[in-house]
């Protein structure tokens, strides 16, 4: 399975590096993580209590540091065992660039696991693995820099609400009366405009996240018309 | 006939316990003081155990112990072991590695097992097994049969160089090119027969009780043939010497050939119940069942076949690579072997046939006989090679068929068999009529104008059954006589329990068996009880597989109702004066033909019993035993045709109409035979469009549960199956019978795959076939058009 993403965080370059290489950082960031402990500058222990599908574990793993060049880039690679549920085992490429005041931050990754999370998780995989990354680094650039933004997230959340509200409200108003329809498409509006502020800000969250305020929002509004 | 004789529809006596929850399954079983067994299993596909930390585990609650293979090799439990031997084309013997029922050195597949622990109860067990730290050291390992040959390939086992277990080969190679070398045409297809998992219903199981004062292991488990399970248990697996060994398969729902083999679980069991003396009981969840059953199929073949300029069939060449997974399981190396090509020749006349087959060792769960095996993987190559044949020659699939078909018997064939017996040209005019096959151009019209791609696909089928004649079987390298055994004992009452070395897990034997006795002695067939799957009751018996327990348990039966009966009829002779020639048996009477005179059977029993008054010199009680080998396997045979209608737009087929003609020879419950039939074919259409075992590159196996391997359901099948049966009678054994079991499997995928491939006008589809892969077909052919 291979991974890649962008992130965009407002701080410098220098200060990503550091957080990048500090465990307490880390450990904030990763989802599910109990501990780390640094037992060389370019290793780590952690324990990480993960979910994929019906396999819940705790993995034990190693984390290892592998070609730095700082404050550019580096290889993370690491190894859980989740006992009877499994392994994991995967490796990123992580690269910080400057751009202006702010750091963009790309990684490509590949991951692999078996036993049980093979057996019974492997369909459920690709999509957990996403979202970890996701949480994870989402969570690192609000440490780091606070609120962040994906480089795409203008495109992407103006285009998933607009789906969403096109598609739902209308399908719902088809059985309220016309003035009820009039109203509902009023209230989409107002939500599209709220989501398009909300993408200006450059707020977090990704697509997904106002795909369902935007629904919600909706929602809401014909049950109280109705 | 009796009314509940030979022929009849007698409803199964066997239906009340099981649809009333009173069958007695392994599971069912208990013995005070039982502990529970839960192994640790590899996550490696390919690893070096490098130490087994149970510390943890030996401190949880309830534990007993946490036994390893080392344990194992050092108590001197032996290897598993593959019972018949194949040679390579070059002379040698197979390669076969080391197979420990609990690994101390190397896993090999997933779900490997390297030790068990014992606790009081099934979840601390498992849990503790949890706890159990294994530190492996990983290897690369490889999946692909054809990329494990390959130089540089992880290599499995020391004693196969390049993976490789025989390199074998049947027919006449020289003849064979030189029928190619004249051919006015030449069909070639690569050919993937895909693998699949058992599944049966109840999943192993094993309860393990050792007496350590009597020395004596009883086992029950979920076995097809449980005096094999002891014969293999004690000679080479030094369990306890047989007459210490009492093994027991009670209800066992459905087996379908995976529980024929030994299996490191069931043994572990058996040692570990004396090594921690107390009884041991171990029961599969469904995912190990998919890690350690022995699966089925996995065959990728190249197939070329020669005709003349008149579309005579002048050679069959065949190339096929057989995934035997990481070890090699007890019936394994004979599938792809004499139960696959020999059976390559189909019912057609093929002067000139030759057939390579390369068995190769993977990072994959052990392979074996499946319903069907190595026939379903013949007949799916040579009726998709037929089907195509037909369309490159522009003849109808079923006229290229005819004009080809074997038409004298007996008829030797360049690959071994010799059919004894058939008629398939009734068969295919059956199905044919059956499914209104004239009327199918005007049917794909109609679908055609909803958007609907309409197909028809046949498969003329014919496998070999009631293995089999232990002279042949033995030159060909079994280890062990395929005969049966039969006890008929006549109580004193006059009631009858026959006691049979097959074994029924879902065949419906005490049914069937039973209908025998009716037809011959006219008593009713609750006063018979069939007795199987126990050791300490039946002498000896080689089990249930191949669809064997009809043409040869039966037959053993028979030969033991004819002692019985010519016993009965000297006892009643001489009770009533008459001549022996004179006595009939009708009705549950021994009447004097011509006279009125006549005894009931039971006061002939208890004349036999009471002994006060038989012939000179006849020993008391009426009690016979059999054992029957057959002279020939027997080759039930028909045609199976499907209609299909897929959607272009999503890709998912239906299966519009399904028509099965068969010829089982000498039909004795036709309910009985229409619903191994519809099992079979529902297995054989769960194969062609659902099931797939699939790894990933890292031998991990991502469809371990059914969540992610598809089983047939209900509304995957058509809402009837039309199904006829056409008898010509096996010459081979006294009730003419071939055998029903695995027919409906063997032949109904090539005719779901020939009648998609029809339908989409798109050869190059594979099984399983997903609406995924029908659609990406529909779709090129579609940009094809359009080009």
């Amino acid at each position: 399975m291979d991974m890649e993403g962008t992130y965009r965080i407002p701080a410098s370059r220098e200060t990503v590096w550091q957080a990048l290489n500090d465990p307490e950082v880390l450990k904030a960031c990763i989802p599910g993580c109990e501990s780390l402990e640094m037992t060389s500058p370019t290793e780590m222990t952690a324990a990480v209590t993960s979910k994929i599908g019906p396999v819940k574990a705790k993995f034990k793993g190693a984390v290892t540091l592998e070609n730095i060049n700082a404050p550019e880039s580096y290889t993370i690679v690491g190894e859980g065992k989740g006992g009877v549920a499994g392994f994991a085992k995967g490796s990123a490429d992580v690269s910080l660039a400057e751009d202006g005041s702010e750091t963009v931050l790309t990684y490509t990754a590949k991951a692999q696991v078996g036993g049980k999370l093979a057996q019974l998780g492997s369909r459920l995989i690709d999509s957990t693995a996403k979202k970890m990354a996701d949480e994870f680094f989402g969570k690192f650039s609000e440490t780091v820099g606070g609120p962040s933004s994906t480089d795409d997230l203008d495109a992407g959340v103006v285009e998933e609400a607009k789906r969403i509200a096109l598609e739902d409200a209308p399908s719902a108003a088809v059985h309220a009366v016309e003035a009820v329809e009039h109203a509902a498409e009023e209230a989409v509006h107002k939500v599209e405009e709220k989501v398009e502020q909300a993408a200006e800000r450059g707020a977090f969250g990704g697509p997904m996240v106002w795909g369902l305020l935007a629904l919600g929002a909706v929602v809401v509004i014909l049950a109280l018309m109705s | 006939m009796g009314v509940d004789g030979i022929g009849a529809r007698v409803l199964r006596k066997e239906d009340k316990r099981f649809i009333t929850g009173k069958g007695r399954y392994t599971d069912d079983m208990t013995a005070q003081g039982m502990g529970y067994a839960a192994f640790v299993r590899s996550p490696h596909a390919h690893a070096r155990v490098k130490s087994i930390d149970s510390s943890a585990a030996l401190d949880m609650p309830g534990v007993d112990a946490v036994l390893t293979g080392e344990q194992l090799v050092g108590d001197g439990i032996g290897n598993l072991i593959c019972g018949w031997m194949i040679h390579s084309k070059d002379g040698s013997p197979m390669n076969m590695g080391a197979w420990r029922a609990l690994e101390p050195e190397i896993v090999r597949h997933v779900g490997q097992a390297v030790a068990v622990v014992i606790a009081d109860t099934q979840a601390q067990a498992r849990d503790a097994a949890d706890a159990v730290v294994v530190d492996y050291e990983e290897l690369d390992a490889v999946v692909d049969p054809v990329a494990a040959m390959e130089a540089g390939a992880p290599q499995l086992h020391p004693e196969a160089p390049n993976n490789l277990i025989y390199d074998w080969e049947i027919g006449d190679e020289t003849a064979t090119n030189a029928a190619f070398d004249n051919a006015a045409h030449v069909t070639r297809m690569e050919i993937y027969n895909n693998r699949l998992v058992p599944n049966p219903m109840e999943p192993r199981a094993a309860l393990a009780i050792y007496d350590s004062a009597e020395e004596h292991h009883t086992l029950y488990t979920t076995s097809q043939n449980p005096h094999v399970a002891r014969l293999v248990l004690s000679a080479f697996y030094a369990i306890a010497p047989e007459h210490k060994l009492r093994v027991i398969a009670p209800d066992v729902g459905g087996g379908f050939g995976s529980k024929i083999y030994i299996y490191p679980e069931e043994m572990v069991c058996l040692w570990a119940s004396k090594k921690v003396d107390r009884p041991v009981k171990w029961v599969s969840d469904r995912t190990e069942a998919f890690l350690t059953d022995a699966h089925g199929r996995d065959h990728r073949s190249v197939a070329e076949m020669a005709l003349d300029a008149n579309n005579n069939i002048t050679g069959l060449r065949v190339k096929t690579v057989a995934n035997l997974g990481a070890y090699m399981s007890l019936f394994s190396s004979s599938v792809p072997t004499y139960l696959y090509a020999t059976l390559l020749s189909g019912q057609y006349n093929i002067p000139a046939i030759h057939a390579n087959v390369k068995a190769v060792y993977t990072n994959t769960v052990p392979v074996d006989a499946y319903r069907g095996a190595g026939r379903p993987e013949a007949t799916y190559l040579v009726e998709r090679m037929m089907e195509t044949a037909a369309r490159e020659v522009g003849m109808s699939p079923a006229d290229f068929r005819r004009k080809n078909f074997i038409t004298q018997f007996p008829h030797q064939t360049p690959v071994i068999m010799c059919y004894d017996a058939g008629d398939y040209s009734a068969t295919l005019d059956a199905a044919m009529n059956a499914i209104d096959y004239s009327g199918f151009a005007a049917r794909k019209a109609e679908a055609a104008s909803r958007g609907k791609l309409r197909g028809i696909g046949m498969s003329c089928y014919i496998e070999a059954c009631g293995i089999a004649p232990s002279a042949a079987v033995g030159s060909l390298g079994a280890g062990v006589g395929l005969w049966e055994s039969a006890e008929v004992r006549v109580n004193p009452v006059g009631t009858i329990e026959v006691l049979t070395g097959s074994h029924s897990h879902g065949q419906g034997h005490e049914t069937t068996f039973a209908q025998l006795i009716t037809e011959r002695f006219g008593i009713g067939n609750d006063q018979v009880s069939i007795v199987h799957g126990d050791t300490d009751k039946v002498q000896f018996g080689m089990g249930t597989y191949g669809s064997r327990s009809g043409a040869v348990g039966m037959s053993a039966i028979v030969k033991a109702l004819d002692k019985v009966e010519a016993k009965a009829k000297k006892i009643a002779a001489h009770l009533m004066e008459a001549s022996e020639g004179d006595i009939t048996i009708e009705g549950g009477e021994l009447k004097v033909a011509g006279t009125d005179k006549k005894l009931t059977f039971t006061e002939v029993a208890l004349a036999a019993y009471t002994a006060h008054n038989l012939p000179a010199g006849m020993e008391p009680g009426l009690k016979e035993g059999a054992f029957y080998d057959p002279t020939n396997f027997t080759f039930p045979a028909g045609t199976y045709i499907c209609e299909v209608e897929v959607d272009p737009e999503t890709g998912k087929t239906e299966i519009i109409n399904f028509v099965a003609a068969d010829d089982f020879g000498k039909v004795i419950n036709p309910m009985i035979v229409e619903g191994q039939v519809h099992g079979g074919l529902t297995q054989g259409i769960g194969q062609a469009l659902l099931e797939n075992a699939a790894y990933d590159e890292t031998g991990q196996l991502l469809t371990a549960s059914y969540m992610d391997y598809c089983m047939p359901r209900a509304d995957d099948l058509p809402a009837e199956f039309k199904l006829s049966t056409h008898e010509t009678l096996c010459p081979g054994n006294p009730l003419g019978m071939k055998g029903c079991g695995e027919a409906g499997a063997i032949g109904s995928p090539p005719a779901v795959i020939n009648a998609i491939t029809d339908a989409i006008g798109s050869n190059a589809l594979s099984m399983p076939a997903t609406p995924e892969k029908v659609w990406q077909l529909c779709r090129a052919g579609m940009q094809q058009a359009a080009e």
